[in-house]
């Protein structure tokens, strides 16, 4: 199979609202893809189904064929989510191990404390998690996101929050997870971001998908702008209307 | 990973947070040191006083005193024998009647006659004897008078009964009303914390982390094993300190009579305790729902209340359920899964409920602890994510 990712006339409807609307699209193997839109496009929605988190209204979302279950382990996925948290009151290794746990990690701790020690916090590692700056958390979160070596790896909004030299480090550890193969879904609002990294992208505006494809299609499809651009036009149309 | 290790993963988290926390052991400990503090007062505050139950004036004695122990003429004394004093019982011309045999001063026996009003705990016939050889200043000083003074006698209890009474209504009534205590104390110490175990994954924002870890049967399921330990282990350490409490105090005036008096019936001790243990779940299973369906602690509170009330309700019946007859009130609370569980230890120790009546009351109380875990599973795996709506969404799709 081709597609880590597969999403097929997906539909999500909150009471009366349609948030999603016939949304078709896939991710492949090893790719890093671009799941872009403005806020309330869908894009945590789309995420969330796919990772069961809400009930599709109608349609089917597979990852790596199948209807992604947490406790499956044949299909390993780090999600990133953009609400982001973690127990507060425990201490940083322990949070780190129990996730390490849940997700099958071997050596958990050892897997835990080689993270902080390569992210400059291992002296933070007996640490409440509340005592930790919200970019020091946010390095834990990460951590745990990719223990487990996933196949997939969904980031919402990554680098929010992050100064430039942890975005660098953020950046060389998604890098590194891609060379191992990992299918990257980035959701993000810094189109720079996506023009470099991302391989394909899918724009949705309202639950419609507004782009899709390679970043080249997109951009020759929208008269060779850039995704910037492209962006401001797509949603500057709706402001229009 | 398999359920049972995913199971096994939550709780083992889930259960070490908790008891690493001096929080947890302040509020375990508290409570027996606080049975240690009331003992000793009421211990420091006996020292002196002349605790031994006196005789009320009111109170109708009869004595057969074939041994001739009391002096002629005490009104008290009656002329007729042994079967003519316990009819005057049955009659309820005198409330008690002690029989004094003639070879009194050699087996130390005499017999005590009396209705059992069932819930008598003071076994004072010794000292109403007492009381009276004492009053009786023209009594025959001797070896039977020294002998019956110091109370180096044993008396046989004789309660008499009507129709359909129980003779030992509180002795059978002690293990069940223990274990129902214990209940309650289980309900007052874990049901925030059954609340919170739930509420905290939301307020701190790591439900869709852990979500996509772990799914949410396994979570809670998890948790709710480990709240269920922490519970126990509080309720041990209650237990336990009562209970060497009385067993150091088992020759005392009060304890010993009431130990005496504990009669074990195995079917329903067994029932007690498996009561016991599937209320627990199912007061788990509720507050853990309830705290899926909101997304703070104060929400939680607000809805936990009328589960708790529904849950004490059967006490403010508890006249009710003395009754040997149970009203309709009294059905409808035993076979009520909110109510049940205190309906059922209720009527188990005033002996009111049969033991078959008494397992479909546990079943009932069983299958709605699974229900209220699932709907707490699934309440909380729609409701996860809802970090910021207080209104229930489970309902929606």
């Amino acid at each position: 199979m081709k597609n880590i990712v597969e999403v097929n006339h997906f539909k999500m409807v909150f009471g009366d609202k349609t948030v999603i609307q016939d949304l078709n699209f896939e991710v492949k193997k090893g790719e890093i893809f671009g799941l872009l839109g403005a806020n309330g496009s869908g894009k945590t929605t789309t995420i969330r189904a796919l990772l069961g988190l809400y009930a599709p209204t109608s349609g089917e979302l597979l990852v790596d064929g199948k209807g992604y279950k947490p406790e499956d382990t044949e299909i390993k996925v780090g999600y990133l989510p953009e609400e982001r948290g973690l127990y507060r009151k425990e201490n940083v290794i322990d949070t780190m191990v129990y996730f390490g746990e849940l997700k099958g990690v071997k050596d958990p701790y050892g897997w835990a404390m080689k993270y902080l020690k390569r992210v400059g916090l291992e002296d933070k590692a007996k640490m409440r998690v509340e005592k930790l700056s919200g970019g020091q958390q946010q390095k834990i979160q990460l951590g745990i996101t990719i223990m487990d070596n996933p196949k997939l790896l969904i980031l919402d909004e990554p680098t929010k929050g992050f100064d430039p030299m942890n975005r660098k480090l953020l950046m060389e550890i998604i890098e590194e997870h891609h060379k191992k193969g990992a299918a990257i879904v980035m959701i993000t609002h810094y189109m720079d971001e996506v023009e470099r990294l991302c391989d394909r992208a899918l724009l949705l505006k309202d639950g419609t998908a507004r782009a899709y494809g390679t970043i080249s299609e997109i951009r020759k499809e929208f008269g060779g702008k850039s995704l910037d651009e492209i962006f401001v036009k797509v949603y500057g149309d709706q402001n229009e209307q | 990973m398999s359920s049972s290790k995913a199971i096994l993963k939550v709780f083992k988290f889930e259960f070490l947070r908790q008891v690493r926390k001096p929080a947890f052991w302040a509020a375990t400990l508290l409570i027996p040191l606080l049975i240690g503090g009331i003992y000793l007062i009421s211990f420091i505050s006996s020292q002196g006083v002349d605790t031994e139950p006196t005789l009320d004036e009111n109170t109708k004695v009869a004595i057969t005193d074939e041994a001739g122990i009391f002096s002629a003429g005490m009104p008290f004394v009656i002329d007729g024998d042994k079967e003519v004093g316990v009819e005057m019982v049955k009659n309820g011309e005198v409330d008690l009647y002690f029989y004094i045999p003639a070879d009194f001063a050699e087996s130390k026996k005499a017999e005590f006659y009396h209705i059992s009003e069932g819930l008598e705990i003071f076994n004072y016939d010794g000292n109403i004897l007492k009381g009276l050889l004492s009053n009786d200043a023209v009594s025959r000083v001797g070896e039977l008078d020294a002998l019956a003074l110091t109370g180096q006698y044993e008396i046989v209890d004789n309660k008499l009964t009507g129709a359909g009474e129980d003779a030992n209504a509180l002795g059978k009534a002690i293990i069940p009303f223990f274990i129902g205590i214990l209940f309650f104390m289980f309900v007052a110490l874990c049901g925030n914390r059954f609340l919170m175990t739930v509420v905290e994954e939301k307020e701190n924002r790591i439900s869709e982390m852990i979500l996509t870890s772990v799914s949410s049967k396994h979570l809670i399921v998890g948790k709710i094993l480990a709240m269920l330990a922490l519970g126990m282990i509080q309720v041990v350490a209650i237990a336990v300190p009562v209970l060497l409490l009385v067993f150091f105090n088992r020759n005392n005036s009060l304890v010993g009579p009431i130990l005496a008096m504990i009669e074990i019936d195995p079917a329903m001790i067994i029932l007690s305790i498996l009561l016991f243990a599937v209320s627990a779940v199912f007061y788990a299973g509720v507050c853990t729902f309830v705290g899926s369906l909101v997304s703070t602690a104060r929400d939680a509170s607000q809805f936990i209340g009328p589960a708790i009330i529904a849950m004490v309700m059967p006490l403010y019946f508890m006249q009710m359920f003395m009754m040997t007859e149970p009203s309709v009130v009294v059905q409808i609370m035993t076979y009520f899964p909110f109510t049940a569980p205190v309906a059922l230890m209720l009527r188990s120790g005033f002996g009111t409920i049969s033991v078959w009546e008494y397992c479909i009351g546990l079943v009932v109380v069983a299958v709605s602890s699974v229900i209220a875990i699932k709907f707490a599973v699934v309440t909380f795996q729609k409701n996860a994510i809802n970090f910021s709506i207080a209104k229930p969404k489970f309902l929606k799709k």
